[in-house]
């Protein structure tokens, strides 16, 4: 049962690594964002939506693009979902036992420059029109120009480093991370007024991806488990809180904050690990564990007056840069997370394949051989939790400006099981893995829970059912922590996209036969 | 890996050699794991070394000296009094952690496993007892007279004890038994899993709040008093029963041939298995009265506090394991003693800096052992296997 379930689910050919199971990686991001991109555009043809009604039969029209740049649009729209297809296509072609060939790779990056050049042209069109701004004044749930064009701009983003794929040799991880960035994370942001669920959805969800990314550099990178990291996410939070509000009347702008907030947490991270990293995991898992519990009960007894107890911090100021006023609208934290979370990204996936990164690999092998070949074990652990630590606190200063309430209650327990959960379902050690867990398990707990709450109230009403009402699914979200970390490790220990490394050694502990095998591979 | 005895976390009056204390556990892999290299604690100065086997080889006697000044500290600020009612206190509380204590030193023990769900699983316990106490109305038989009190406890007790076992042999056998031999992060992550799980399924099924046992009134009345401390039957009854279970757990562990194979286990489970030990049977029997003496410390707190709450025990789980550490994990005597000590230093260090502080309090101290004495106060330091 358990293989077949496996071979049913299984990413990669048995060949090894390919471009076929980059192509996979593709078709679960399309599907992923075409599903999230079909919902969004659900509002453009059944009209506006609203809060009392739901999505009510106006005049689509009203909102459909008209004028000079329509056409334009249109045209790239189909050149686009051309795009967008043809890795499905292809992933197809490659069923049947046949490629594209090379030639498809470079239609696709002609094709991606192309529409990235033709999208910016419109773009400026618009500006110099004046047709529509931006990020117009439109009612929520409508729809801009400006949002489609940006949606085109995704699609040709992604095609374009899709296409270059075999151009940057090894450099598949970091196309996936940014391809599926502007589909299935940040493309709310595209849409202006989006409501306001979706907005913080989409925060919520960038604020846990840079979690995630933090936490997969301890549990799937050095093979540490850490079991507080909401600590380090509510160090950062307080120390943003406490440097940017009228509590101590200190103002110091964000920037400076979210690089003092990753550096005090990565001194907490290296303070805690200290005395543990010398024992085995399990006791790092406790201290850890202990950490995060303690924190936040620190925070609500007021710790040296810094903390403000249990309400916490509120007031915490927004940053405002000329046009770019924080506390107008969230949209520009979102802009403000997407570089941020392209740099993290990028940083860290040229940590894993540093000196460094390696180091933590062989460290998560075989702890005495790596001592052997020279590896100074507790520095290399050390640095990886420090780092780990640093990013969560980063989270954290960018939630605290985001929030602008900071309390206690915030960095529970449930929080670092979250997090440890997007880690373990999207893929222990894989950067674009860690992406879609993130994508997905925020999906369900912020999106697709609460909106079950409303879902069930509407159909008893209507079938009358009062029992149905009453089930609280909120309710039932430490039920998906719980059961998403155990049949992951049961069923698929590498995660949905699982890392080939990992995977390997998930997979074939005990069978030292092919443990042997991939020994001499490596 | 290389012999330790060159590094300063090596706990001293290493003998080697497995005695034959109530020890589930092979020692020898709690010592530090740096090698000659390490930069961190290799390069630092004689004093510091000799500062660190100093405290190292004294770490109980500190710890005790710690207690004793607390101790001395409540009776300065509130007389004796005071000290008296917060002794009768930590004892009840150190009977609870004992117990609850013993069920992660005793799975640690035979399968190197922290088994996060443990405190979860003295939770669900204490529902267990609320639902059958309320199905067979032993509310009303236990509050009648003595001898249907006497019936309610005998009632009440085993079943939920065997319910409880069963819920751990469950948990053994969906979520950590085919990972055994997986690599280490697995069974942590899925313990942590079945955690949530159970305080999710409670949280849903029970509510968010505090859940009233009835078991409040079971037993009443006061049956001593020293000074102006009354002692009521109640704490004669939590710390004398807990006693009894343990002094009970540690003879099958040293007498029955169940008892026997879970020592063997421990040591070496291949040799076990070479010997004709059902490995998996043993493993389950371990989880089995581990959860079972959950159940009991459970029953206690309800009959002893009179509510329960979804969370409780997850806490109460990170506590009891801070004692299974500090007795030396493996070691049931050891933890026995632990959940005892832990009691007094989270009740009388909360009276001295704020009831608040007591669970940071318990955290530094985790931190502490495993700085100083990694094997804890009663473990043994044994060669490490090669």
């Amino acid at each position: 049962m358990r293989k077949r379930l496996a071979a049913f689910i299984r990413t990669e050919p048995e060949g090894g690594p390919s471009s076929a199971g980059t192509s996979v990686f593709w078709i679960l991001a399309s599907s992923a964002s075409g599903l999230l991109i079909i919902g969004w555009l659900l509002p453009w043809f059944v009209g506006p939506y609203d809060a009392g009604v739901g999505y009510s039969a106006q005049d689509a029209l009203v909102s459909s693009p008209t004028g000079i740049g329509t056409i334009l649009i249109y045209i790239l729209a189909v050149a686009m979902v051309i795009l967008f297809v043809s890795p499905f296509a292809e992933a197809f072609m490659r069923f049947r036992g046949r490629t594209f060939g090379p030639r498809a790779d470079r239609i696709r990056l002609y094709l991606g420059i192309a529409g990235v050049v033709l999208t910016g042209v419109v773009w400026l069109l618009y500006r110099v029109l004046g047709e529509e701004p931006l990020f117009g004044s439109l009612q929520p749930g409508e729809i801009s120009d400006s949002a489609i064009w940006l949606t085109m701009y995704g699609f040709a983003l992604a095609a374009l480093v899709y296409g270059a794929r075999p151009w940057v040799i090894g450099r598949q991880t970091l196309a996936f991370g940014t391809a599926v960035l502007p589909f299935g994370i940040f493309l709310p942001l595209m849409f202006h007024q989006a409501p306001d669920f979706l907005l913080w959805a989409a925060g919520s969800l960038a604020i846990y991806m840079l979690l995630a990314l933090g936490l997969n550099v301890v549990v799937g990178f050095a093979g540490l488990l850490d079991l507080g990291y909401a600590a380090f996410f509510a160090i950062g939070a307080y120390a943003c809180a406490s440097f940017a509000s009228p509590i101590h009347n200190i103002h110091w702008p964000l920037w400076i904050l979210i690089f003092l907030g990753a550096a005090i947490a990565s001194l907490f991270g290296a303070i805690l690990g200290a005395p543990t990293l010398r024992l085995r995991g399990d006791y790092l898992a406790i201290v850890t564990l202990g950490f995060g519990e303690i924190v936040p009960d620190l925070a609500t007894n007021n710790v040296f007056n810094l903390t403000g107890g249990p309400n916490g911090i509120s007031g915490i100021d927004q940053p405002h840069w000329g046009f770019m006023d924080f506390s107008e609208s969230p949209r520009w934290y979102y802009w403000s997370l997407l570089l941020v979370s392209i740099a993290v990204i990028v940083l860290l996936y040229n940590i894993e394949r540093s000196r460094v990164g390696r180091a933590w690999v062989a460290l998560r092998e075989d702890e005495v051989a790596a001592a052997a070949t020279g590896i100074n074990t507790t520095t290399t652990k050390l640095l990886a939790f420090a780092i780990g630590a640093s990013v969560s606190g980063l989270a954290g200063a960018f939630y605290g400006s985001l929030v602008t309430v900071v309390t206690p209650d915030d960095f529970s327990f449930s929080v670092s099981i979250a997090v440890l959960s997007i880690v373990v379902l999207g893929g222990i050690g894989n950067i674009a893995g860690v992406i879609l867990g993130a994508v997905i398990l925020t999906f369900v707990i912020f999106w697709a829970l609460p909106n079950m709450d409303a879902w069930s109230t509407t159909l008893s009403s209507t079938v009358h059912i009062p029992a149905l009402a009453n089930i609280n699914f909120s309710s039932y979200t430490y039920i998906i922590y719980g059961l998403a970390l155990i049949l992951m490790m049961l069923l698929r220990p590498g995660g949905l996209l699982p890392s080939r490394a990992r995977r390997i050694e998930l997979e074939s502990a005990g069978e030292s036969e092919s443990l042997a095998a991939v020994q001499g591979i490596a | 890996m290389s012999d330790q005895s060159g590094t300063p976390g090596a706990a001293p009056g290493g003998t080697g050699g497995r005695t034959g204390a109530v020890t589930l556990v092979d020692q020898g892999n709690l010592g530090p794991r740096t090698s000659e290299g390490s930069s961190f604690f290799g390069a630092v100065t004689p004093i510091f070394r000799f500062l660190y086997s100093l405290i190292s080889k004294n770490f109980g006697a500190l710890l005790l000296a710690l207690i004793v000044l607390s101790i001395f500290g409540t009776f300065l600020q509130g007389g004796a009094t005071l000290m008296g009612n917060q002794i009768k206190n930590a004892l009840v509380l150190g009977a609870i952690y004992a117990l609850v204590a013993i069920g992660y030193t005793m799975v640690y023990g035979i399968i190197e496993l922290i088994n996060f769900a443990h405190g979860d699983v003295f939770t669900v316990s204490g529902f267990y007892a609320i639902f059958i106490a309320n199905t067979l109305h032993l509310n009303s038989l236990a509050t009648s007279s003595f001898g249907g009190l006497l019936l309610a406890l005998a009632i009440v007790f085993p079943l939920s004890m065997i319910a409880a076992g069963l819920t751990g042999m469950a948990i053994e056998f969906v979520a950590y038994r085919r990972l055994r031999d997986a690599p280490r992060l697995a069974p942590l992550i899925t313990a942590i899993g079945v955690s949530f799980l159970i305080e999710g399924v409670m949280l849903v099924r029970e509510g968010p709040d505090y859940v009233t046992t009835g078991q409040a009134s079971w037993i009443n009345g006061t049956a001593f008093t020293i000074g102006k401390v009354a002692v009521g039957y109640t704490d004669l009854f939590v710390v004398g029963t807990a006693l009894l279970l343990m002094f009970a757990l540690g003879a099958f562990v040293q007498r029955t041939r169940l008892g026997k194979a879970m020592r063997s286990t421990a040591q070496d489970r291949t040799a076990a298995l070479l010997c004709g030990i059902d490995i998996n049977r043993t493993i389950s029997a371990t989880f089995f009265i581990g959860s079972a003496l959950a159940a009991a410390a459970a029953v206690i707190y309800s009959i002893n506090y009179g509510d329960v709450k979804w969370n409780i025990g997850f806490r109460l789980g990170i506590i009891a394991f801070t004692a299974a550490v500090l007795g030396g994990i493996g070691n049931i005597v050891g933890a026995g003693v632990g959940g005892f000590l832990i009691g007094l230093i989270y009740v009388f260090g909360g009276s001295l800096i704020g009831g608040a502080w007591s669970e940071a309090l318990i955290f530094a101290i985790l931190v502490l052992i495993l700085t100083f004495r990694p094997v804890g106060l009663f473990g043994v330091e044994v060669t490490t296997r090669a």
